[in-house]
């Protein structure tokens, strides 16, 4: 024991001299930091990690799970199903509950008008790809304890929770659906004026998408309205809050707008042509 | 110091000149500014070619046509999408000729040929149709399982009956072994000739044991019949 007891009382003696740990003597984990700055020649300036041919010399980064020609990883077992027709499916790239507050509470939105995929592409944060078959927008429930606009929202998709939590507060959601056309136009509508063309129609969900948009627990845009007011109640009672009555609300107007299945923009009607520099409607006259 | 020499020679020489022309040749007729108006320098010095200054100015960059291409239709749409009725384009031209509309019309028919209530049809007709394969499958189960109990026992039954016959037949075939042994009156080789006939004899009168106990049980069956028959 004594020979522990003085090896102990050496570590002990040790640490004393030992420097202390404090910000002072403390350095970045190794390898933790990235320099920013790129060298040249002789400085580090050879390939910079980017390799000596093929896509990673030319940064054209080849799709996911796309494995150069062999047949990829997750195609590779036939058995898979959940993998069937994906290069086709629609994608709905998500917006939390906690990006539309901060969203709203940063003055990016106005919530004095209805929101759709205009308003989000135009806040300048959001932005939709209709190339890449992203369809819309959804609505997703991380933050919906702490949401706390009242909104007249149209998204893509959303879930139960995210539509009781939107009309707990008193707003509107509905979910719709937008052909990619639209949503290219949509996604940077002053681009698309400046077309000059006339606004188009909307077209209809494809037949898969119908049933979604015509349910009214989803609050698709095709479902029957008075159901859609029933079902709002369904939701207040499972979700145990009472449902705030916007039949006597100052803004009922404005919650309450929706566009038609086939319009675009709130208040713009398909086949009007729009000016921004003249701020004119042109319609064509029906002879 | 070159400057100053170049001034010096520079001097000299104009003062030459003046000196000859004075003399040699006549005076020649004074052109005249206003001197109200005053000179004002070349301030944009951005080497702009005239059409960006107008693009930066947001009107219309050609006034004329440069190109074919801005005879096309779709650059004046651009020009009116773009400038406005500063670009002197007549937006009737945006909305195409009748038979462009009447086209993307019959095309927009192609590619969405059904209706909504179609497609609500077509929703119908899908989900009953799973419906009525989920209901046929869970019928045919439901059938099957009032009959799994009576299933269960004939299998038990079976393999019941199936070992019992194969436990018989063990049986026989040692007592028929034991017999062939005692006929012999000592331990005989169960590969020996000898032995193999005797159990072959043995086996046949089993057999016809077998037989007439058969045939008596029918004839005792056929002779109840036949009381019962006539009594």
């Amino acid at each position: 024991m004594a020979h522990l007891r003085e090896s102990t009382d050496k570590a002990l003696k040790l640490l004393r001299t030992l420097p202390r740990v404090q910000i002072g003597n403390l350095r970045p984990n190794p390898n933790s930091k990235q320099n920013d700055k790129r060298g040249r020649a002789q400085h580090g300036g050879d390939k910079h990690g980017a390799g000596n041919k093929g896509s990673g010399q030319r940064q054209n980064f080849m799709r996911l799970g796309y494995e150069t020609g062999n047949q990829p990883f997750y195609l590779r077992f036939p058995y898979e199903p959940y993998y069937k027709g994906h290069h086709m499916r629609r994608e709905y790239p998500p917006i939390s509950m906690l990006q539309l507050q901060v969203l709203i509470d940063t003055n990016r939105i106005d919530i004095s008008q209805p929101i759709d995929i205009a308003t989000l592409c135009n806040s300048g944060l959001m932005s939709l790809k209709p190339a890449e078959l992203q369809y819309g927008f959804q609505l997703t429930d991380d933050g919906l304890d702490n949401f706390k606009a009242k909104i007249n929202i149209e998204v893509q998709h959303a879930s139960e929770a995210v539509i009781a939590a939107v009309e707990r507060n008193g707003g509107v959601i509905r979910t719709a659906y937008y052909d990619p056309r639209s949503l290219h136009i949509l996604s940077n509508p002053k681009k698309w004026f400046e077309k000059g063309l006339p606004i188009p129609q909307r077209m209809l969900p494809p037949q898969d998408a119908v049933e979604y948009y015509t349910d009214a627990k989803n609050r698709g845009y095709l479902a029957n309205p008075e159901e859609i007011s029933k079902e709002r109640l369904v939701l207040a009672q499972k979700y145990g809050y009472e449902l705030p009555r916007i039949e006597d609300d100052a803004n009922y107007k404005m919650l309450t707008a929706a566009k038609d299945a086939r319009q675009l923009f709130h208040g713009l009607e398909p086949g009007w042509l729009i000016n921004l520099v003249d701020k004119t409607i042109v319609k064509l006259k029906a002879t | 110091m070159n400057i100053h020499k170049l001034g010096i020679s520079t001097g000299s020489a104009i003062g030459r000149a003046r000196y000859f022309s004075s003399v040699a040749k006549p005076e020649l007729p004074a052109s005249f500014v206003k001197d109200d108006v005053e000179y004002v320098p070349e301030r944009d010095k951005s080497g702009l070619r005239q059409q960006h200054k107008n693009v930066l100015h947001e009107t219309l960059p050609y006034n004329e046509a440069h190109s074919w291409i801005h005879l096309t239709e779709k650059y004046q749409r651009n020009m009116y999408g773009r400038y406005g009725s500063k670009s002197n384009v007549n937006p009737q031209i945006c909305f195409g000729t009748l038979a462009e509309r009447t086209k993307a019309q019959q095309r927009e028919s192609i590619t969405q040929p059904e209706t909504l209530p179609e497609l609500l049809e077509k929703l119908r007709i899908r989900k009953a149709a799973k419906q009525a394969a989920i209901n046929e499958r869970e019928e045919s189960i439901q059938k099957k399982l009032e009959k799994l109990d009576q299933w269960k026992a004939e299998l038990n039954a079976k393999v019941e009956k199936r070992k019992a016959d194969a436990a018989a037949a063990i049986q026989r075939k040692e007592r028929l072994i034991e017999e062939v042994r005692r006929h012999f009156g000592f331990k005989v080789d169960v590969r020996d000739e000898r032995f193999k006939e005797m159990l072959e004899q043995k086996e046949k009168e089993d057999k016809r044991k077998q037989k007439e106990a058969k045939r008596k049980v029918k004839e005792e069956k056929m002779m109840a019949k036949l009381v019962q028959q006539t009594s």
